[in-house]
């Protein structure tokens, strides 16, 4: 059940999300494909909102809009020529990826209609999330979790070690 | 970097940013030295300025020799002198203006002059509406001002009388 | 304010449905906020800084519009209203217009989270320090919009220079938050101001010896991110004419100040929420005053909160004309050398201290508010002496 006020949420995050996706995948300018990535994150942090994630929610908004998001407009705005009509989406292999989209809308589809959708008898209080996810992250999933940290320590080093590298070859020559 | 560089560090830039604080702080209770001119000051404003200073300039038309040295020193042509000759009269100025909205205030007019009839006084509040008014005119309209003549070299104690090299009477103003 | 809405539907409007009345509460609650505090607040906040500056220089600063030039922030912004709306030829139009409200979205989302006292606060979230990180990240995109949209060089690379800016300090942000979240055991402000006292030893501050170390990074890495001088680089005057605003004339620049200066106060609301205690009073106040709900605690309570916040704004209004501005390469060095490994230290420091001392040590918060109580007054007697040893006439009137 959803009050009128959620159903509203609702139709005006899903008409953000839908907006800033076409944005990005039609838009003729790359720059503004990154800056539509907003309104896709906010939508989604959104919907967690509405599902009563409220801590998905905000890492959402603090991870992809603080972090990625920012990193990848620096990517993008630190690119030359970026405005270019010949770097932007439209310009990349539009007949090879028609019958992929074709064949993924429709194995979507059939997903959505064949799944069993689990629907809440009834509306569930909102609590509190932050502890419960702490706990199952420090106690069941706590391997996959250290895992991850290792990967991205790897990662870390990997990337100091390659930069080094360079600088090290520009002083030489 | 060392371990003891790096504590160093640390405790410079404590101590640096304690120590600029109490200054910075310091100075707010310190008087303002901004005077709000020109409706809120001590005293009146052409008593607070300087006596020397230079901001406009007068010509004392009764030791003017009219010998143009300061028309041709002026670089850019502001000062602007026509003199006549009348028998029985003898030479005398028709006209003796300076363009103060040109004048650039270099003084390299008072330089020449042989007499100081021509310096700066400390008046400057001289806005006006209009650039027909910057005009200083010394000579009046149709008038004739017969020139100083400064006595002979020989006679040292009959030396030009109190050349007012520093204004010292403004209140005398030989304008018309 | 739920409460307030179920009796606005019950007695008023002609019983419209309770989510319209909701929904109109929402909306008028945030215009209530903005309208009578934050666009005041901002606005003083620009003439209060301008005659700090001006009295720090020993100048007299604003003066004229209104008794004491209190009123300058209104004619300034009469004057941005009635000026030529200009968009730059080169700009990307549609960024360069979104772009003040996002840096202006960023920062008022904020608000939503920052209590005022205990019982006023437009939501007590249950994540709502997160919540005030993350959204200073949308600044963080609006910057980067700003530079881009303006179609210009300088604009450019002050867009760039905020976006480095940002995502670096908010890991020490986090780090030094992280010491009190670890204490308080909530994300919630209400419940990490619960968690404090009224009197300075029961702050979070002097909790133990790391605290202090985590306030002053936390201090600083949010001058940072709120791109405050000295490390206001973004909008450094003498190399980038004025960084990502450059382009930006009549209201939408007065957007972008706006932020800025509502941002000085959510830096202090943030730093005393965390260390000061925020709004708590001392409980026989309270009682005596018939209890914590009725309207005088209440007002008191927002009085102190509003006073320690007052004092950080003071203090990073300070910081501005006593520091000159860092360079890129040290702003990024006082970063990742300085103040990311202190604040690991001090989270572990505190995790550790919270394991062996899990009440804490009362002697250890008595020692350190005397010994914060020797700073302060080491301060004053070095700012005395400052005054006498320059043999400065002294002016103690600030009305000047």
């Amino acid at each position: 059940m959803m009050t009128p006020m959620q159903d509203l949420a609702f139709a005006a995050l899903s008409g953000i999300v839908i907006a800033a996706g076409c944005l990005i995948a039609f838009s003729r300018n790359l720059v503004y494909s990154a800056f539509a990535l907003l309104g896709a994150f906010v939508g989604v942090a959104g919907y967690f909102v509405l599902l009563g994630a409220d801590f998905v929610a905000v890492i959402q908004l603090l991870v992809y809009i603080g972090g990625i998001m920012v990193l990848y407009l620096f990517a993008v705005l630190m690119t030359s020529g970026i405005g270019d009509v010949t770097l932007t989406n439209r310009s990349i292999a539009t007949k090879a990826s028609a019958p992929l989209c074709i064949v993924l809308i429709i194995l979507l589809g059939k997903l959505i209609y064949t799944t069993e959708w689990y629907v809440a008898a009834e509306p569930t209080e909102i609590a509190p999330t932050t502890a419960a996810i702490g706990n199952a992250l420090l106690t069941e999933y706590l391997l996959p979790f250290e895992l991850a940290s290792v990967l991205l320590l790897g990662t870390l080093v990997g990337t100091v070690a390659l930069a080094r590298r360079g600088v090290k070859v520009i002083k030489k020559s | 970097m060392s371990v003891s560089n790096y504590f160093e560090n640390i405790k410079d830039a404590a101590t640096s940013v304690f120590e600029g604080f109490t200054i910075t702080m310091s100075h707010l209770f310190r008087k303002p030295v901004t005077i709000q001119y020109p409706d809120k000051t001590p005293m009146p404003v052409t008593d607070m300025i300087p006596e020397r200073s230079r901001s406009w300039l007068r010509v004392e038309m009764d030791i003017c020799t009219a010998c143009l040295n300061c028309e041709k020193a002026c670089p850019i042509d502001c000062i602007k002198i026509d003199t006549e000759k009348e028998e029985g009269v003898g030479r005398y100025m028709t006209h003796f203006d300076i363009d103060m909205a040109k004048c650039m205030y270099c003084g390299l007019c008072t330089e020449p002059c042989p007499t100081g009839s021509i310096h700066f006084i400390p008046e400057f509040e001289r806005a006006t509406y209009s650039l027909d008014q910057m005009i200083e005119r010394f000579v009046p309209e149709g008038g004739k001002v017969i020139p100083y003549k400064p006595p002979k070299k020989d006679k040292p104690e009959a030396e030009a009388p109190a050349a007012p090299e520093a204004p010292e009477s403004p209140a005398e103003t030989p304008q018309n | 304010m739920e409460q307030l809405a179920i009796t606005i539907h019950e007695n008023y409007l002609w019983g419209a449905p309770l989510w319209a009345v909701n929904l109109i509460v929402m909306f008028g609650a945030s215009a209530v906020v903005l309208m009578l505090f934050v666009a005041p607040f901002a606005g003083i906040t620009s003439f209060v800084e301008r005659r700090i500056a001006a009295r720090i220089q020993d100048r007299i600063g604003p003066n004229r519009v209104g008794p004491q030039g209190i009123l300058q922030f209104l004619a300034d912004g009469i004057k941005s209203l009635m000026k030529e709306d200009l968009i730059p030829t080169d700009a990307d139009k549609p960024l360069f217009i979104l772009a003040p409200y996002l840096v202006f979205l960023g920062m008022f989302t904020t608000f939503v989270a920052i209590p005022f006292s205990s019982k006023l606060i437009v939501s007590d979230l249950n994540v709502g320090l997160l919540f005030i990180f993350a959204t200073s990240a949308i600044t963080a995109v609006g910057l980067v919009m700003a530079g881009w949209g303006s179609g210009s060089k300088w604009s450019m690379l002050g867009g760039m220079r905020a976006a480095a800016q940002i995502i670096s300090y908010e890991i020490p942000t986090g780090l030094a938050a992280l010491c009190v979240i670890l204490l308080a055991g909530s994300l919630s402000l209400q419940t990490i101001i619960a968690g404090q006292g009224a009197y300075p030893w029961q702050w979070y501050l002097f909790n133990n010896p790391f605290n202090p170390l985590a306030f002053f990074i936390l201090l600083a890495s949010l001058v940072a991110e709120g791109n405050r001088a000295p490390f206001d680089l973004p909008e450094a005057e003498s190399e980038l004419v004025s960084g990502y605003n450059t382009e930006y004339s009549g209201m939408r620049f007065l957007f972008i100040f706006f932020a800025e200066w509502a941002n000085l106060y959510i830096i202090g609301a943030l730093v005393t929420v965390l260390f000061l205690g925020g709004w708590q009073i001392p409980v026989g106040v309270s009682e005596w005053a018939g209890g914590v709900a009725s309207w005088f605690p209440q007002v008191l309570q927002f009085l102190t909160f509003f006073l320690k916040v007052l004092v950080f704004v003071f203090l990073i209004i300070q910081l501005r004309w006593t520091l000159p501005r860092v360079r890129m390469d040290q702003l990024m060095e006082i970063c990742w050398k300085y103040l990311v490994p202190v604040a690991f230290v001090c989270v572990m420091g505190v995790a550790l201290w919270m394991i062996i001392w899990p009440e804490g040590l009362p002697w250890m918060t008595y020692l350190l508010t005397a010994v914060a109580g020797l700073i302060v007054a080491y301060y004053c007697y070095r700012v005395i002496w400052q005054l006498r040893n320059t043999k400065a006439t002294l002016e103690f009137n600030p009305f000047v």
